[in-house]
């Protein structure tokens, strides 16, 4: 037999009970939700990609090889600290860098603890969209498929592509009266080009950005002199630095590797083939000379913000075919520097 | 309890017990929660992009008038105050050799009540 | 029938009741936090994505040129500038990397200066397609630009306050 207060304590037990138990599921949605620090790490992130260049800075990270790769500390990929947004685009390469057979060059682990960082082992999906002047695009992208419910940020950046000097037929870099040897040299004054009255963003920095020096319409600078030359022998290409803070400065060459292809450090095409030429090629030239000069080379000379740096073409030809000579400085005047492109970096965190 | 016996004692325990783990985990849930809500509002209180923005505008004050006085700066100072709620100065001194380049030493004062921001840069 | 046997019985019964209510109230009061958070978090993104789209159109693609937005600031409305500026904006803002296009909406005005006066001038209206009702929850990004002699706001040089306001539909 059921007491009536047993009824109305019941009552209110079960009354209490079913609220209670009606809470539930709104206290549980908020467990699930993802927003909870996704987001800020997905933000965190984006600055270190978007504000900061990066660790270290000299040489900066990006030339690290799989075997230095450890000793990174912080990806970043601006060009430098005074430019948020704008990125070198070397980094970038680097970044998203994937080997032939679709290995990135980073693994997870890498971007974990060198872009994201946090104890939680969090999932990421990098990608970038560089839209080219001519409207195409060039996407860029690491990490997994988005899950529902990631943590998201959007950055709007310019990337900044490095320069090339282009040298075509010029009245000024010919002689009257060639030798044997013949000699062209592409100056590059790291004082002019890296005086603070340039921004970083429009700076020519040969220190994290190739160098690039092409001879177009080289059959402008062959002895016309009867019998008129077919080709010249490209002999070799040297490096040269000064440092004129010393006393007595004066050009020395550099100890490099001249005779060893190795397209990390640089790459030397000739009459347009797709042939990789060392430094010491000994080939006839006809139509043009495209030498880039990766940072990663640049870095083994030790040059500083004074230094001058000769890149040196020797031309060997009894009698002399070619009549090019001179010094082409490799400054803003002669560099054409493309426009910076406008991209859009999306990060997210899971 | 009145007209009771006491043998289930351990089950209230229990229930005791639950009560007490469930209002941890709740604890453990407000912290967490309070992660994504101070971190996006520290971001959003936090006026960076309103400073850089302000660096260059007086960067672009400096190329433009270098140390000259212009109206320009009055402009920046007044529609700070007015519409960023923000007390702004800067002032840009004569050129000097630093290192072997001539230029400006500049000052910029920022204060909109939470954040304060003081720079000598020299451009 | 009615005695007073059972009072501690009802008691205990609105004792348990009041304290399962109180629990669940402070449960669910502490979780709640949650939600005004959660809030900030798209205006955090949003107000960065619109920082980033004002300073990447007032950097110039090459060293020693105008940028987007002065040049849009300074051809006005009547030359078409804040058609451009719009496009632009929008453009940049709604870009997403693969390929969709967000929706983001804007509107803008500039701030300038003139005598002891701050007047304001509407750049950029809000879209006319009636998705406008003026209660979106916006931010407000702004961009500082200088403009030279004979500017539409006046004849000395000017700086200018570019205001843009955000908002998702």
């Amino acid at each position: 037999m059921l007491s009536l207060d047993f009824l109305a304590g019941f009552t209110i037990f079960m009354l209490a009970l079913i609220m209670v138990v009606s809470m539930v599921p709104g206290l549980l949605a908020g467990l699930e939700s993802s927003g909870i620090d996704y987001d800020a790490v997905a933000y965190r992130t984006g600055v270190i990609l978007v504000e900061d260049p990066g660790w270290p800075a000299y040489p900066p990270w990006e030339l690290y090889g799989e075997a230095q790769k450890d000793e990174i500390q912080r990806m970043g990929l601006a060009v430098s600290k005074e430019t948020p947004n704008i990125l070198l685009s070397t980094k970038v390469e680097r970044f998203f860098e994937k080997s032939p057979s679709g290995e990135p060059f980073f693994t997870p682990d890498d971007y974990r603890k060198r872009v994201i960082f946090g104890d939680i082992p969090y999932s990421y999906n990098f990608s970038l969209n560089i839209s080219n002047p001519d409207g195409s695009y060039e996407p860029k992208q690491a990490g997994d498929p988005l899950p529902p419910g990631y943590g998201y940020i959007r950055r709007v950046v310019k990337i900044k592509e490095p320069g090339v000097a282009e040298i075509g037929s010029n009245v000024a870099y010919q002689t009257e009266t060639p030798q044997n040897p013949q000699n062209f040299t592409v100056r590059l004054n790291f004082s002019d080009l890296l005086g603070p009255e340039r921004g970083p963003a429009y700076r020519i920095d040969p220190r994290t950005e190739p160098v690039n020096v092409t001879i177009t319409n080289f059959d402008a600078y062959l002895n016309k002199t009867e019998p008129a030359a077919e080709s010249a022998t490209l002999k070799d290409v040297t490096f040269w630095k000064m440092d004129p803070t010393r006393p007595n400065p004066r050009f020395t060459r550099i100890p490099f590797s001249y005779d060893t292809v190795n397209s990390n450090l640089y790459t030397l095409y000739v009459n347009g083939t797709s042939d990789l030429h060392s430094l010491q090629p000994d080939v006839p030239v006809k139509s043009s000379i495209s030498l880039v000069l990766k940072p990663a080379a640049t870095s083994l000379f030790t040059l500083d913000q004074n230094s001058i740096l000769d890149i040196r073409f020797n031309f060997e030809n009894d009698p002399p075919q070619t009549n090019i000579t001179g010094t082409h400085l490799y400054d803003y005047v002669n560099v054409t520097h493309p426009p910076l492109k406008t991209a859009v970096l999306e990060v997210a965190i899971w | 309890m009145a007209c009771m016996n006491e043998e289930g004692q351990w089950i209230v325990l229990m229930g005791l017990l639950v009560a007490v783990a469930l209002f941890f985990l709740a604890l453990i849930i407000n912290q967490s929660a309070l992660v994504g809500q101070t971190t996006a509002e520290g971001v959003l209180e936090f006026p960076k992009n309103d400073i850089r923005d302000l660096r260059e505008a007086v960067f672009d004050y400096v190329k433009e008038f270098g140390d000259a006085d212009n109206a320009v700066r009055e402009d920046i100072i007044a529609i700070s105050l007015e519409r960023k709620n923000a007390v702004v100065s800067f002032t840009v001194n004569q050129k000097m050799d630093v290192s072997g380049h001539w230029l400006h030493p500049v000052e910029i004062h920022y204060n909109n009540g939470v954040t304060v921001y003081n720079e000598t840069v020299y451009y | 029938m009615v005695n007073d046997a059972g009072q501690l019985y009802t008691m205990e019964g609105v004792a348990a009741g009041i304290i399962m209510l109180l629990t669940a109230y402070i449960v669910v009061s502490t979780t709640s936090v949650y939600t005004t958070g959660d809030t900030h978090i798209p205006d955090m993104q949003l107000e960065q994505l619109g920082s980033d789209v004002l300073a990447m159109m007032d950097t110039p693609d090459a060293e020693d040129t105008e940028s987007d937005l002065k040049r849009y600031i300074n051809a006005d409305n009547a030359a078409g500038g804040s058609d451009q500026f719009r496009d632009t904006f929008l453009n940049y803002c709604n870009r997403t990397t693969s390929g969709a296009i967000d929706n983001l909406y804007m509107s803008a005005n500039v701030t300038y200066r003139e005598g002891d006066l701050i007047k304001e001038r509407l750049f950029v209206e809000p879209p006319d397609d009636g998705s406008w009702t003026g209660r979106e929850s916006a931010v407000r990004v702004t961009r500082w630009v200088q403009l030279p002699t004979g500017n539409p706001y006046g004849s000395r040089p000017q700086a200018v306050l570019v205001e843009v306001l955000l908002w998702r539909a």
